[in-house]
């Protein structure tokens, strides 16, 4: 009778079994590039080189580096001084895992960047564990020429964890460098529109690039671990364009927001709803106008709440009531309910134009909308009890005829 | 006062003749020593300023040791100076050296956080000191500012596991300057526990040392057998040890105080609980300082209420009494902390909560219901109370069990045993090789590189077989997607916690507003939070309506307000079955086994015991899963022949082999230098796991006298679910391990068995000794 562990070994002799196979090829004839002598050691680094006019689904590269520096500055929130468009390095880095700590590696890092009039994406593969040192000394002079970093979540996870493999390198890491991570303006911009801000979703939608045959992200660490234990290096070909589609995606949705700031593209109620949210942190005249655009354009359902509500916040602190009432009248007629315009409208009513009877007609209505919605008890509660309080200001005012009879 | 009221309670007719024993610990003087030359100005007027002009010799001790470079462990008794031993020279080195950093580590969240209210006293003259805690409790957004200002960090093992050491490049500026590591609370990093943090403190030396700092070790302890011994087998290297106290200490009167026989005909004592309350209440009616030790948190309660309404009685003021325990929300502990130490609160009813280093100040009173279960925690509670002069007392009042009136009879032995030996073993292979997988991903591990001082070639290349470790340029690389700190827990215990949620409160607009009122570990939740039982929060009862603790729901016990005069007490049954026989190996007169067993725990019902007399007044069931636990064991069975060659009596083999199982599973700790909460014992029998059932110890006995086939089986196994391979190691050990049983009781002088052989002897009956040498002797020939 063969022990748990005796059975534990045979089963891993028979599932790690394979018939006879050829040796495994070069990386770098399977996946292309060349090795490159970093004073690291070596790595295998993969250039691409595109002309400006490159297509990214439905644009060219080029926008991106048309950028005007203010709209820059949007986008990565950073003040004065916005970098040179044309001296950003765009990156993006493949893992051995989305855990982060010291034992996460980034063994394929795509940078993209313009040299003379071509856009080059080159990419740097640790062809084992061993090749980080050369790895981490390649991109340290392009890190060092580069005005600004271009990534997609890099403030959460790219930068950090190269941070992390540069310490542990002993090597400098260069944290005053101007960063734009896409997310961030993304976010703003689709928060409403789309299902979620992932880059192949923006991809898809925004862009208009269809990948063909793209590898899941997930699966990418398993593959890697899988070439260091096999050395075979063709399943990795579909990783490294994995990267570099990314790579240029940065460039083509930062081409997006270029233009979009512009006004040189048609934009959806939506888009411009989420400019408008874009440009709140810095300009609120410009994003006030976006929101106007929008629901003229045509927004509905809670966007269109939002985005009455927001405006006619702005409205009432600048005490342009007339404005701020026809807003909160649109938002209440909208077909979800929410206590907040009705609130706004009976406030107004009670405590600015003194019209108890107005008020008190909006109250009911709002209960009875509130009623039909199965609205919280909490909103019912209070719409309960500023009715009762109108109801006493009207009886009190009845009592007083004099006041109430002189006519305005 | 505190005089009076001991001769009253020694020479009055009621209390005198339950007073077993009283010890005398004559005051001590303080032995003193100036401050050190090298102590820096600026730091000896901060201590100035605090009313401190000189050290203690222990103080002055560790601060020549550690300047020499030494490595130390300070063991005093509580309330003698200990922190500033550590706090010194750290002080001293963050003054002298703006890069410097120091790591402290406690074993609980709370416990740093009193020690950095402590430290920020000294701190308000040294605006260099920038000291935090980081830990669970640290808030996300507060971490960076942490890691960036701080150049005192409080931690606790568990976090230095899991989000610091992994993340050592975010501590690149702590790990670089680390000047000194200061380990308190040393003696509770004993046993699995204690040999997981050895691993950390490797794992932690080894990033220093990548860094290139090499930080000195300061360790304080509570009184244990081998506390120089305990510290160097934590940090890996050699530890000058302090034990002699310049600290003065008033004179202190220990009782021992047995509860007066009320049914001499059934032997019954008067309830133990009642007699702690009286002694109790005693001293606080006269506004002496007195914190009460209850053995348990239901008992914490129990005395609480009866306390309370006792001082009520007298004062009017029953807020002077509060009570202590685990499961009280961190803001009610703080504020009876502060009570203590204020002197708002008088007294205090505690569970061994108190036990470890938190600052209450000194009490002048201790009163102990019921033996804590080992000598160190006696001397740990005894010393909460006494103050540097005056006097004190402690008093403690055994319970019926046969472990507090062996105690308690015996006082000889109870004075006269040292306290316990803290064991750990770092070496083992289940927690060295989950900490090496830490390790790897820290840092990758070099060939021919140590871990500690042990040689891991083996254990890496195992590691790279299974996939997770990759090797390259000379060194094992991590070559996994997972965080390996997330599969290791330092501690058995569970992080899952029941809330416990009061239906009933009302905010101050009287609106219904449910409200969290304690927290309950899931360990206990089943044995305290069961549907129907009264749960008391500082003596207020609350009845559990619904206990929530399926898998996919939220961890709440639903409770609410009630008014009764009782309280619950839960009825638990347990057993072990045999799963899988792995090895067995057969010798002459027995065989022993070695495999996976199933230990099965279940609350089965519960009992309502009165407030006040603590008379039985009724019983309920509760319908509660059972909680299982899959780990190993080795078991040892006799056959017919063997058992029927010493006794025909199937009740003297059952006591005989109770208390060889006890025996042994205090034996056994020596040999795998573990702690004996590393091990569970149980006599049962080998009756298949598909019909067993869960027994009580009674049921048990029962079963065994009159089953068919009479086949006693005692199981020691490994309380670690999954087993860390303690029940392989006592497989081996076992003929050892019973040759050693044998010489233990045949060395030991107590007539009919003592706490150090077989157990007590009215807990296994006055034939077991003799029988179960009798069955050592036929089992070692």
């Amino acid at each position: 009778m063969p022990t748990l562990d005796d059975l534990r070994h045979i089963i891993r002799r028979i599932e790690s079994a394979r018939p006879p196979r050829p040796a495994a090829e070069p990386v770098e004839r399977v996946l292309g590039g060349d090795i490159v002598e970093t004073g690291a050691g070596s790595i295998l680094m993969v250039r691409h080189e595109y002309p400006l006019a490159h297509a990214v689904g439905r644009h060219s590269l080029e926008a991106a580096f048309e950028l005007l520096p203010e709209h820059l500055a949007v986008i990565a929130r950073v003040g004065e001084a916005p970098p040179d468009p044309a001296r950003l390095l765009f990156l993006d880095a493949e893992t051995t895992g989305l855990a982060g700590g010291t034992g996460t590696y980034a063994f394929l890092v795509g940078v993209g960047r313009i040299e003379s009039d071509r856009f080059v994406v080159s990419q740097y593969f640790m062809r084992d564990l061993d090749e980080e040192p050369a790895l981490l000394a390649a991109l340290t002079p392009l890190l060092e020429q580069a005005a600004g970093l271009v990534t997609f979540n890099g403030t959460a996870f790219d930068l950090p964890l190269l941070e992390t493999r540069f310490v542990l390198g002993r090597r400098r890491w260069t944290p005053a460098l101007a960063h734009v991570d896409l997310l961030w303006p993304s976010r703003r911009v689709w928060l409403t529109a789309l299902p979620d801000c992932r880059l192949a979703t923006l991809e898809r939608h925004v862009l208009g690039i269809v990948r063909g045959d793209d590898v899941p992200g997930a699966l990418i660490p398993m593959l890697y671990f899988e070439y260091l234990r096999t050395r075979r290096s063709q399943p990795l070909a579909r990783v490294l364009t994995h990267n570099r589609d990314d790579v240029l995606a940065l460039v083509g949705l930062l081409g997006w927001f270029g233009r979009a700031l512009r006004g040189g593209a048609r934009l959806t109620a939506h888009e411009l709803l989420g400019l408008g949210r874009l440009w709140e942190a810095c300009d609120i005249e410009r994003s006030l106008a976006y929101y106007r655009q929008a629901l003229a354009t045509g927004l509905s359902g809670m966007a269109a709440l939002w985005t009455s509500l927001r405006l006619a916040a702005w409205e009432k602190r600048r005490e342009r009531w007339e404005t701020a009432c026809a807003l909160w009248e649109n938002a209440a007629t909208c077909d979800i309910f929410d206590p907040r315009p009705w609130e706004e409208l009976a406030k107004f009513h009670e405590h600015r134009a003194r019209d108890f009877m107005a008020a008190q007609r909006i109250v009911m209505t709002a209960l009875d909308r509130a009623r039909a919605a199965t609205a919280p008890r909490r909103v019912i509660d209070e719409l309960t009890y500023r009715l009762g309080r109108l109801d006493r200001r009207l009886s009190a005012a009845r009592r007083r005829p004099l006041e109430a009879d002189v006519p305005l | 006062m505190l005089g009076a009221i001991l001769d009253d309670l020694l020479i009055s007719k009621t209390t005198g003749p339950c007073i077993t024993a009283s010890r005398h610990f004559p005051a001590r003087d303080a032995i003193y020593e100036p401050f050190p030359a090298s102590l820096n100005p600026r730091l000896a007027d901060a201590l100035r300023a605090r009313g401190i002009e000189q050290l203690y010799s222990h103080q002055a001790n560790v601060w020549a040791l550690v300047e020499a470079g030494r490595n130390v462990v300070v063991v005093t008794p509580t309330a003698s100076g200990k922190t500033l031993c550590y706090n010194l020279p750290v002080l001293q080195s963050l003054i002298d050296a703006p890069d410097a950093r120091v790591l402290y580590l406690f074993p609980t969240k709370a416990l740093a956080q009193d020690q950095l209210a402590e430290l920020e006293q000294i701190a308000k003259q040294l605006p260099e000191l920038r000291m935090f805690t980081y830990d669970g409790d640290t808030p996300q957004d507060a971490r960076r500012a942490v890691r960036a200002r701080a150049n005192l960090v409080l931690t606790n093992p568990d976090m230095l596991h899991s989000g610091i050491l992994p993340h050592h490049t975010k501590w690149a500026g702590l790990f670089q300057n680390l000047r000194f590591v200061i380990i308190d609370e040393l003696h509770a990093y004993r046993g699995v526990f204690g040999s997981h943090v050895a691993n950390l403190v490797r794992r932690l030396r080894r990033i220093c040392r990548h860094y290139g700092s090499t930080p000195q070790f300061i360790m304080a302890s509570a009184t244990i057998a081998n506390p120089g011994e305990l510290a160097s087998r934590l940090i890996g290297a050699p530890v000058a040890e302090v034990r002699q106290s310049g600290a003065p200490s008033g004179e202190k009167i220990f009782l021992c105080y047995n509860p007066p026989v009320v049914n001499p005909e059934l032997g019954i004592r008067a309830p133990y609980l009642g007699e702690a309350t009286k002694i109790a209440l005693k001293f606080l009616r006269e506004k002496i300082a007195t914190i009460v030790f209850a053995q348990s948190r239901l008992a914490t309660e129990v005395m609480l209420t009866a306390i309370r309404s006792g001082v009520a009685d007298k004062t009017g003021d029953a807020g002077m009494i509060r009570g202590y325990r685990g499961g009280y929300l961190p803001t009610r502990r703080r504020a009876v902390e502060q009570g203590l130490r204020e002197g708002a609160v008088l007294g205090v009813v505690s569970t061994n909560a108190l036990e470890l280093g938190v600052d209450i100040g000194s009490l002048d009173a201790a009163v102990l219901a019921g033996y804590p279960g080992t000598i160190a925690s006696l001397w740990q509670q005894a010393g909460r109370a006494g103050r540097r002069v005056g006097s004190s007392a402690a008093v403690m009042v055994a319970n019926s069990s046969p472990l507090d009136q062996f105690m308690v009879t015996h006082p000889d032995y109870l004075f006269g045993m040292p306290p316990e030996q803290a064991r750990v073993n770092p070496d083992n292979p289940f927690i060295l090789v989950n900490h090496l997988k830490c390790a790897v991903f820290e840092l990758p591990i070099a060939d021919g590189e140590r871990f500690g001082e042990v040689d891991v070639r083996q254990h890496l290349a195992a590691l790279e077989d299974e996939g997770l470790l990759h090797h390259a340029g000379a060194h094992f690389h991590w070559a996994s997607e997972t965080y390996p700190a997330d599969h290791v827990s330092l501690r058995t215990v569970t992080t899952d916690n029941f809330l416990v949620i009061d239906t009933t409160s009302r905010d101050e607009k009287q609106t219904k507003r449910r409200q969290i009122v304690a927290e309950v570990d899931w360990s206990s939740a089943f044995a305290t939070i069961y549907p129907k039982a009264i749960y008391l929060i500082e003596s207020e009862p609350y009845e559990v309506q619904e206990l929530h603790f399926r898998e996919d729901e939220e961890k709440v016990a639903y409770v609410k307000r009630v008014a009764v005069d009782y309280f619950t007490d839960a009825v638990s049954a347990r057993g072990v079955w045999i799963l899988r026989r792995l090895a067995d190996r057969e010798h002459a007169a027995y065989v022993v086994d070695q495999g996976e067993v199933l230990v099965a725990e279940k609350v089965v019902g519960f009992k309502k015991i009165k407030m006040g007399t603590l008379e039985n007044v009724g019983s309920g069931q509760v319908e509660l899963p059972q909680q299982e636990m899959q780990t190993t064991s080795a078991w040892l069975t006799l056959p017919p022949q063997t058992l029927a060659r010493v006794s025909q009596s199937r009740e003297e083999l059952i006591d005989a082999l109770r208390g060889i199982a006890y025996l042994l599973h205090h034996l056994a700790p020596f040999f795998l230098l573990c702690d004996v909460r590393d091990l569970g014992a149980w006599l049962g029998d080998t009756t298949p796991v598909e019909s067993g059932v869960v027994a009580t110890r009674e049921s048990t006995r029962r079963r065994l006298l009159e089953a068919e086939r009479f086949n006693p089986t005692v199981y020691l196994y490994d309380s670690h679910a999954g087993g860390i391979g303690l029940a392989e190691r006592i497989f081996e050990v076992f003929p050892d391990l019973l040759l050693r049983g044998l010489e233990t009781i045949e060395g030991c002088p107590c007539r009919a068995g003592c706490p150090s052989c077989v157990g007590p002897v009215n807990e296994v009956g006055r034939r077991a000794k003799a029988t179960a040498a009798a069955l050592l002797k036929l089992l070692t020939a």
